[in-house]
Parts: C-alpha cells; sequence; structure tokens
C-alpha cells in the first residue's frame, strides 16, 4: 500500500522541496534546477535553439579544417627546419584550436543552465586571454628566432 | 490485447465450480479498490504530480560506475592533454604579453637558461611531462579526424586506433623526451 501512494509522489508533496533552495558548488552560487532537471510539462513542443552565423556545421567544419591543418604543420618543426611564416601559420592555428577547445570546455564544466552570468564572465576572460595571447605570440614571432617551435626546441636540447 | 483477451474469459458462462473462486476473486478486488483512490485533477494539479514524481528519481551516477575501457579513458585523455598542452601555450604567449606590456626583459634565452640550470632529473620528468601528452593528442587528434571522415567507427575500429594511437605516443613521447 506504502508503494502505491509514493508512486503517485503525493507522499512527498509536504518535503521541503530542494530546488528551491540555491546551491552552493564549491562555493560558487548556482541556479537551482528543476526536478529531474526537466523544464515544462509533459505536452510541450521541443524549442529549437536560434540559428547562430558562426555556430552550427559550418563551425564544426571550419574546427574540422584547422586540425587538418595543424597536423602537417606540427610534423614540420619535428621533421625539418620551420620558417617564420609556417611557425606564424602554426601557431595562429594552435591558438584557434585552444580558444575552441577551452569554448567547449566552459560550455561543459561552466554551463549556462547552472551557473548562469559566471559562464558569460567564463568566456569572456576566454576571449580577452585570447586576445592576450594573441599579442604574445605576435611578440615571439617578431622577436624570436624560429617562434613558438623555436623556443620549444631550445628548451629540449638545453 | 490482453486486456480484450481477459474480457472475452469474462463474458464466457461461469460454470458453478468457478463460481466460488470468481466471487472470491471479486471480493479481493473491492478491497483493492477501495485502497486505490482516482482523483480528478486539473491540469495545474497533473503538473504538480508530474514535478512530485520527478523529485523521487533517483540522481544519475557518475563515471565511477563504468569499467575501465579504451573507448572513454582515451577519449577523457584526449581533453585532459589538450587543455594541459594549450594551458602551456597560452601561460608562454601571455607571459611573452605581459612581460612586453609591463617592460620586464624576458626571452627564450631566460626561460631555457633557467631550465638548463635544473638537475638532470626534473629536466627530463619535465620534458617527459610534455612531450607524452603532445605525442597523445597529436595521434589522438588524427584518429578523431579518421572518425570525422566517416572511417574507423566501429568498435575493433576504435580498438584498433586506440591500439596504434598509443603505441605511436609511447615511441614519439620517449624519442622527444629521451632523444
Amino acid at each position: 500500500m506504502l508503494s502505491l501512494t509514493s508512486r503517485v509522489g503525493l507522499a512527498r508533496t509536504s518535503l521541503p522541496i530542494r530546488s528551491s533552495i540555491p546551491l552552493l558548488i564549491r562555493g560558487i552560487k548556482t541556479i537551482p534546477q528543476p526536478p529531474g532537471y526537466i523544464v515544462g510539462t509533459v505536452n510541450d513542443a521541443y524549442v529549437p535553439p536560434k540559428a547562430h552565423k558562426l555556430e552550427g556545421s559550418y563551425h564544426w567544419t571550419s574546427e574540422r579544417l584547422v586540425a587538418l591543418g595543424l597536423a602537417p604543420l606540427t610534423l614540420a618543426p619535428l621533421l625539418g627546419g620551420t620558417s617564420t611564416l609556417l611557425d606564424s601559420t602554426l601557431s595562429v592555428l594552435v591558438l584557434y584550436h585552444s580558444y575552441t577547445g577551452f569554448q567547449s570546455c566552459i560550455i561543459d564544466y561552466i554551463p549556462k543552465r547552472v551557473y548562469g552570468s559566471l559562464h558569460n564572465y567564463a568566456m569572456y576572460l576566454l576571449t580577452f586571454g585570447t586576445g592576450v595571447a594573441g599579442y604574445g605570440l605576435y611578440k615571439i614571432e617578431t622577436s624570436e628566432e624560429g617562434g613558438v617551435s623555436g623556443i620549444v626546441k631550445k628548451i629540449y636540447t638545453a | 490485447m490482453l486486456a480484450r483477451q481477459g474480457l472475452g474469459l469474462l463474458r464466457q458462462p461461469i460454470t458453478s465450480s468457478l463460481l466460488s473462486h470468481s466471487i472470491k476473486l471479486s471480493s479481493t478486488r473491492l478491497v483493492l479498490n477501495r485502497s486505490i483512490s482516482t482523483i480528478k485533477a486539473s491540469h495545474e494539479k497533473e503538473q504538480e504530480l508530474l514535478i512530485a514524481q520527478r523529485k523521487n528519481r533517483p540522481e544519475s551516477p557518475h563515471l565511477t560506475i563504468y569499467q575501465p575501457q579504451l573507448t572513454w579513458i582515451l577519449s577523457s585523455f584526449h581533453r585532459i592533454t589538450g587543455v594541459a598542452l594549450a594551458g602551456m601555450f597560452y601561460a608562454l604567449t601571455c607571459t611573452y604579453a605581459a612581460t612586453s606590456i609591463l617592460g620586464i626583459s624576458f626571452d627564450s634565452a631566460s626561460i631555457v637558461g633557467a631550465f638548463a640550470t635544473l638537475p638532470f632529473i626534473i629536466k627530463l620528468g619535465a620534458k617527459a611531462a610534455g612531450a607524452y601528452p603532445f605525442a597523445f593528442h597529436i595521434f589522438n587528434g588524427v584518429r578523431h579526424l579518421v572518425w570525422d571522415f566517416g572511417s574507423q567507427l566501429t568498435i575493433p575500429g576504435v580498438y584498433t586506433t586506440g591500439y596504434i594511437v598509443l603505441a605511436a605516443t609511447g615511441l614519439l613521447g620517449t624519442y622527444l623526451a629521451f632523444f
């Protein structure tokens, strides 16, 4: 008999609703999630996200193209010499590759659904950091012989 | 179908031998019927019940319930090595940017000079810590590109390419770190 009543879900309605209390994950205030992480009723139609100019299948393809280009550019300094042009191309592609990779990590581990505006701040910080890294890259390519791969090579033969 | 069959059985003439048994059954059913109460609920009330039901659902378990397998272990290592390598890249480039803006003299000679003074074993450890993740990410990245072209998307394919990646990582990582 007990199982029958609890199955209906009425038995637990008097308990305090966990989702109404803001949750603290590692000291960071998070957005309370609905029970079962489900929003709405069973009859709600799916609402697709708005199309974005920079995201979608082209975005995916562009990431693959960058990864495809990275493979030979990474092997070039390992097999033979490199030039400032080759190293600059490699470094810019690595920077973009790292940027999209970090973006994916933020999307996965600091989701907007749970962290709200903190997700946005993480993205802004990443974009800012990528800009700073881009400036540093310019400094490296203009001042260092062999660029980034040259520095790595010097460290590995030190 | 089952319900229909049940109805069909009920329509059959009840023989005297079955009669007492069926009376017993119906009396039991009456008790049950009394204990299960149905509610006439509005749409809002139904929604409340649904949410209450959702609260009873168990939490979904995490990765620890899975047996360690090549498939997902390599996948997680791909992300971990990627983040580590990208972190090193950002650290290097951002240091150049920061020192340039702040007017601190900094170049590759100072990094190499500092690195050269370290004990041999630490230098080797640092080189290995860079070389193996680098080699793994390169080879596993190529493996991902192979998948993106629709190839090797089978369990044997995933395992074969996975072992190739591990072997190649061992070779290139060792070469870069030790030679």
